[in-house]
C-alpha cells in the first residue's frame, strides 16, 4: 500500500528515528512502512494519523479511491 | 537493529544466555556421568532428559519474547522466522524418518533382528540396545 509517510516526515524535518520514537516503534518498522514492505495494523495507522493530524485515508492509499 | 533500546529484546537475551549456559553444562555433565557410571533404567532416562529441559525452556523463552515484543513489525518478522525454522525442521525430520523406517533397516542391519527399526527405536530390547550402546562408545 502506498503512503505519504516519507513526505510528511520530511515536511517536519524528522529522521526515521525521530518518527520511530514518537510512534514508539522501531526504526526498522518506519523503514518497512515507508518502503511499502509492511502495512501497519489499524491501531498503528490511527497513531500515525493522530501524530500528523490527518485522516488515515490522506496518509495511506490503497489504490481503490 | 533495535537491540539497544528494545527492553523486550534485552529481557529475551538476559533469559536466553543463562539458559544456554545451563544447557551446555548439562550436556557436559550428563556425558561425563554416562561415561563414568554407565547408568541404566529410570536413572538413565532421567539423566538423558536433563539436557532437553533447558532447550524446552528456550522454546518457552522465545514464546515469552513474542508476547512481550511491542513492535508489530518485529513481531511479524519473528513469527515468520519461527515458521521457517519449524517448517524446515519438520521437513528434514519427515524425510529422515521415512528414510530410517524403510531404507535404514535393510542397509544398516542386514542380519539384525526381524522387528522393524521403528518399533526397535521406540522399545529397544535390552540385548540390542546394550550391543549398540556399548559398541558406539
Amino acid at each position: 500500500m502506498k503512503n505519504r509517510l516519507k513526505i510528511l516526515r520530511a515536511e517536519r524535518d524528522w529522521s526515521q528515528a525521530d518518527l520511530a520514537d514518537r510512534l514508539e516503534v522501531s526504526r526498522q518498522t518506519i523503514n518497512a512502512l515507508e518502503t511499502g514492505k509492511y502495512d501497519p495494523s489499524l491501531p498503528l495507522a490511527f497513531r500515525i494519523a493522530r501524530l500528523f493530524g490527518q485522516p488515515i485515508e490522506s496518509i495511506f492509499d490503497d489504490g481503490q479511491a | 537493529m533495535t537491540t539497544a533500546k528494545n527492553p523486550a529484546r534485552k529481557r529475551y537475551i538476559a533469559r536466553f544466555i543463562p539458559t544456554m549456559a545451563v544447557y551446555v553444562a548439562a550436556i557436559f555433565t550428563v556425558s561425563w556421568v554416562f561415561n563414568r557410571y554407565e547408568p541404566t533404567g529410570p536413572i538413565a532416562w532421567g539423566l538423558a532428559l536433563l539436557p532437553a529441559l533447558p532447550l524446552l525452556a528456550i522454546i518457552a523463552i522465545m514464546g515469552v519474547y513474542l508476547s512481550e515484543e511491542g513492535d508489530e513489525f518485529i513481531r511479524k518478522i519473528l513469527v515468520e522466522s519461527m515458521l521457517w525454522g519449524v517448517g524446515l525442521t519438520l521437513a528434514i525430520m519427515t524425510v529422515w524418518g521415512f528414510l530410517e523406517i524403510y531404507a535404514g533397516r535393510r542397509s544398516c542391519r542386514p542380519s539384525g533382528p526381524s522387528r522393524s527399526s521403528a518399533s526397535a527405536w521406540a522399545w529397544p530390547s535390552p540385548s540390542s540396545s546394550a550391543a549398540t550402546g556399548r559398541g558406539a562408545r
